[in-house]
């Protein structure tokens, strides 16, 4: 064990390549879907990514839960670096991260109980001796608030909300440290996400978790993190406390993405024309220079000079832009 | 008992007669199946020999019995084996791939490019005719047919989140394979496996009829079928008889096994089958005579529809109105009835469900009233697409893959306008540009997959407003784009209503931040009814049933220490509530409300509420 403060699991420059061939004989072509990420977890905080469909989030979990090896840059859990483990060790580390997916109908086994799959876990690590893993996946059932008799019964018996409760019974089952929450809400309807939303907030907790918490909802993400990781095109381009971050956006993406969030109470129409133009760059064939130059309303040539660095803006708090400043405005209420 | 155990009873009993005889062979009453019988070759079914006798005058009846013994263990036994290896094989090389996938299943595919005949024959010409060669000749052959299927099962199923799940949770690979992906890649396995069972019934009796099965005077059947070809002219019975076992036994094991995947698929498997197998609606849907509506009459008035599935109504008494050029947003979970009530609008509702009551009084373009709900197909076709037209959520899968966007807009607009050439032409690329799609001139020849996921929802879009409908429907158009795209597309759709002032619009959506966003007026339902309606901005500000009250205030919005959860699920169909569906998850719910349904209230002129404690919600 390392002293207290340090963090539980760092990312250092990470990079994952998935190259490929367009035709038969084509040549292969690099396809960056994260690049140059570092990012660290404490115990007890929980980081949210935010970031469009094809930024990286996903791929950025996959590999902090060890399921994905990056092709550039290390992992390292509590110290350890997780590409230096044999099979056989990283499966033993494993009990100490686990994951929650998004979608609650594909990620249970149809075929077997609920009971028996969060059993898996306690057996597979030995949480708890044979004779006791009936209590404890009753114990676990509770935990998420669902009755105990739920272990004898199969997925398809449940709803979306009650899949995800049991999803993360089952990632609870082996007493993890971190969780990897990969859009655990955005299949649920809005009065069961809150549920869900709730039951993640009294973990952390009650079991003072490391999470990293992937989505695309900002009032969510807000809701639930300490800190906040925007991506953009397998980039940070911001990166820092919550009610900084979502306050005062210093990063021009950052304001976009706040500004096209549908709020409740909308904003005044004029300012409609705030709606961010184009769609995301293919990530085949990246942008020059700074990845969001060509969807920026403050581009201008010297963006295309070079890929701005993260650098700081304030206390903890860094985003890559070289106009980066915190603005106060596209705040949803 | 589920009905799906039940249905293995016929077919599970007759394989099991099957195999008792077989296996009962000796102890059963049979005569000698080498009894020859001279005199008597040829003799026709007798009481003593209820099949006949054959061309040595052998008992029919007891060679089938026998023959039965050889063929099924050497085809099922074959079966059963080539399973095992294949199984094994397939699971290995679809999920560790690389290496070990070259050295399982492509090396078993090699055995695939000989002929499959010739294989058979050069395994028992090396061992000698006999059964064990035949089951190992048979064995090898089938091996590659099910490590294929299990390979293509397998590569599906590894992908799957409670795989990696499983992964994640450090679960040993070998492991994985049998407890969580075996049991998924079984449903395929079982449709090989009879297909297998046959084939090797049919190559047995082949082989055996060249001499190179098993060994006379053992019977089998393709031996009796090759002894009874000769004396085809003679004895036509005899051929009957073992090409009856043959057929049987195979048509059964084929169903079998067809009843066994069902069984064990934990799923309750709907009630499917043929279009015209289904039962028709009741009351057959007559052309209706289209009444002049009243002046000032709104573009669409549903007045208490229901929809129903059977006897089971999904959707009870819904009410709802729009003006021209109004946008109402209908709102609720999944299972509200939300979706339904849309599609109800376009004669689109799958076949099961109809409409069971009230009406949706629409009124034309020419200022007529027709009632949507009563209309037949041929005058739904009519307004479909021309007056009425629906975007929906999954572009992608609304589209089709292989048309070019262009011509699916021509179609479109060739459905209800005599047009074509040029000025189609012309008429294609102006909607696109419309819509904001880039460089129209170009892109109306690219095909659904060579647009990113906004710019098919602007096709998609550009379909639905080809012929400028009046009413557009619009079911979860932007809940699968992400946030800045979403923005793109709402924006889009406020540009229509700009651009065209008397279309009205239904916006169904769970989002309540869209609908403050884009709606003029907000119907929510749940459970399939109405519970409130209202002009957005009053609702949000004071709803008056404890449903939006708490739907609003789930929306991580609020900036609240604790979300406040709306706590159990909406109930299903089958077991509504008696009194007020929302009874059990409210907290103003008294005893009123679970013993009798709240009629509706009008709080304000222009606003409904079906709740009693309305006044105690805000």
């Amino acid at each position: 064990m390392t002293d207290a403060n340090a963090p539980l699991v760092e990312a250092k420059t990470l990079g994952r390549n998935f190259p490929t061939r367009h035709g038969l004989l084509g040549r292969a072509q690099d396809v960056w879907a994260v690049r140059d990420v570092s990012l660290t977890v404490a115990k007890g905080e929980t980081v949210g990514i935010v970031g469009e469909s094809g930024c990286g989030k996903s791929t950025l979990g996959r590999m902090m839960m060890g399921l994905d090896s990056p092709t550039k840059g290390s992992m390292s859990f509590d110290g350890r670096d997780l590409s230096t483990l044999s099979s056989a060790e990283m499966r033993k580390l494993s009990r100490r991260m686990q994951m929650v997916f998004q979608d609650p109908f594909g990620s249970l086994d149809p075929r077997r109980t609920i009971g028996a799959q969060i059993a898996d876990g306690l057996r597979t690590h030995n949480i708890v001796p044979g004779s006791e893993v009936k209590a404890e996946v009753a114990r676990l059932l509770e935990q998420v608030g669902l009755p105990t008799s739920a272990a004898e019964r199969r997925p398809h018996e449940f709803s979306g909300g009650q899949r995800q409760r049991i999803a993360v019974a089952r990632a609870l089952s082996t007493r993890p440290d971190f969780i990897v929450a990969d859009e655990p809400v955005s299949a649920l309807d809005v009065s069961i996400q809150a549920q869900v939303v709730n039951l993640l907030m009294d973990l952390r907790r009650d079991l003072d978790l490391a999470m990293l918490f992937i989505s695309h909802d900002l009032h969510v993400v807000r809701h639930l993190c300490n800190r906040i990781v925007v991506m953009y095109l397998g980039r940070i381009v911001e990166e820092g406390p919550a009610e900084k971050v979502f306050g005062t956006p210093s990063h021009p993406y950052t304001r976009a993405l706040l500004a096209a969030t549908p709020s409740l109470h909308p904003r005044d129409p004029s300012e409609g024309d705030k709606v961010l133009k184009g769609e995301l760059p293919s990530p085949a064939n990246p942008p020059s220079g700074c990845p969001f130059r060509t969807r920026c309303p403050l581009a201008e040539e010297a963006c295309a000079k070079g890929v701005p660095p993260l650098s700081p803006v304030g206390d903890g708090w860094r985003a890559a832009c070289i106009k980066a400043a915190p603005v106060a405005e596209g705040v949803p209420a | 008992m589920k009905a799906s155990t039940r249905k293995l009873i016929l077919p599970g009993t007759i394989v099991a007669l099957i195999v008792a005889t077989v296996i009962l062979a000796p102890v059963l009453p049979l005569q000698d199946t080498r009894g020859m019988d001279i005199p008597h070759r040829f003799a026709g079914p007798s009481a003593a020999h209820w099949l006949g006798q054959d061309e040595f005058g052998r008992d029919v009846l007891s060679r089938l019995i026998w023959g039965g013994r050889a063929s099924l263990f050497i085809a099922v036994g074959s079966a059963v084996l080539a399973a095992i290896a294949g199984t094994t094989l397939g699971l290995l090389g679809g999920y560790f791939r690389g290496v070990v996938e070259l050295f399982t299943v492509r090396a078993a595919e090699i055995i695939l490019c000989l002929p499959p005949l010739l294989l058979a024959l050069l395994v028992v010409t090396i061992l000698g005719a006999g059964t064990w060669p035949l089951i190992l000749a048979l064995t090898i052959l089938y091996t590659p047919n099910y490590a294929r299927v299990v390979y293509a099962a397998t590569q599906q199923v590894r992908g799957l989140d409670f795989v990696t799940a499983q992964r994640a949770m450090g679960t040993h690979p070998l492991k994985i394979l049998v407890r969580t992906i075996l049991p998924n890649v079984l449903p395929p396995l079982l449709v090989q496996m009879s297909l297998v069972v046959a084939s090797a019934m049919v190559i047995e009796s082949g082989l055996s009829f060249l001499g190179l099965g098993v060994v006379p005077p053992t019977p089998s059947w393709g031996l009796m079928i090759r002894a009874a070809r000769g004396a085809m002219e003679v004895a036509p019975l005899l051929l009957v008889w073992p090409s009856l076992a043959l057929a049987g036994t195979i048509l059964t094991f084929n169903l079998l096994c067809d009843r066994l995947q069902s069984a064990l698929d934990p799923r309750a498997v709907t009630a499917g089958g043929a279009l015209w197998l289904r039962p028709r609606s009741r009351e057959a849907k007559k052309p209706v005579t289209p009444v002049a509506a009243p002046a000032e009459a709104p573009l669409l008035e549903i007045s208490d529809m229901s929809i129903a599935v059977h006897d089971m109504e999904l959707v009870r008494r819904v009410s709802l109105t729009v003006r021209p050029g109004e946008t109402v947003a209908l709102v609720g979970e999944s299972g509200s009835g939300k979706t339904l009530t849309g599609l109800a609008m376009t004669g689109l509702l799958p076949d099961t469900l109809r409409v069971t009551g009230g009406s949706a009084v629409y009124t034309t373009r020419d200022g007529t009233a027709v009632d949507l709900a009563k209309l037949d197909e041929e005058g739904i076709r009519k307004l479909r697409g021309d007056e009425i037209s629906m975007v929906f959520q999954d572009a992608a899968a609304s589209l089709n893959p292989v048309l070019r966007i262009g011509d699916q807009l021509g179609e479109a607009i060739q459905a209800h306008h005599q047009i074509s050439g040029e000025a189609l032409q012309k008429r294609i690329v102006d909607l696109l540009r419309h819509v904001g799609i880039p460089d129209p001139e170009r892109r109306h020849r690219a095909y659904p997959h060579e647009l990113s996921g906004g710019q098919r929802q602007r096709a998609m879009i550009a379909l639905a407003v080809a012929n400028s409908p009046r009413l557009l429907i619009a079911d979860e158009p932007t809940t699968a784009l992400d946030p800045t795209i979403q923005a793109q597309i709402l924006q889009l759709f406020a540009q229509l209503k700009k651009d065209t002032p008397g279309m009205g619009m239904i916006f169904v959506t769970h989002d309540l931040a869209v609908v403050a966003e884009i709606a003029d007026r907000v119907t929510v339902m749940y459970a399939g009814e109405v519970v409130e309606e209202g002009p957005v901005a009053e609702v949000f500000a004071r709803p008056r049933h404890p449903y939006t009250a708490a739907l609003i205030s789930s929306v991580p919005e609020s900036g609240a220490e604790r979300l406040t959860a709306i706590p159990g699920t909406v109930p299903s169909p089958r077991n509504m509530p008696t009194g007020c569906r929302f009874a059990p998850r409210c907290g103003f719910a008294t005893a009123e409300c679970e013993s009798r349904s709240p009629k509706a209230e009008h709080p304000a002129a222009d606003r409904v509420t079906r709740c009693f404690r309305w006044e105690n919600v805000t």
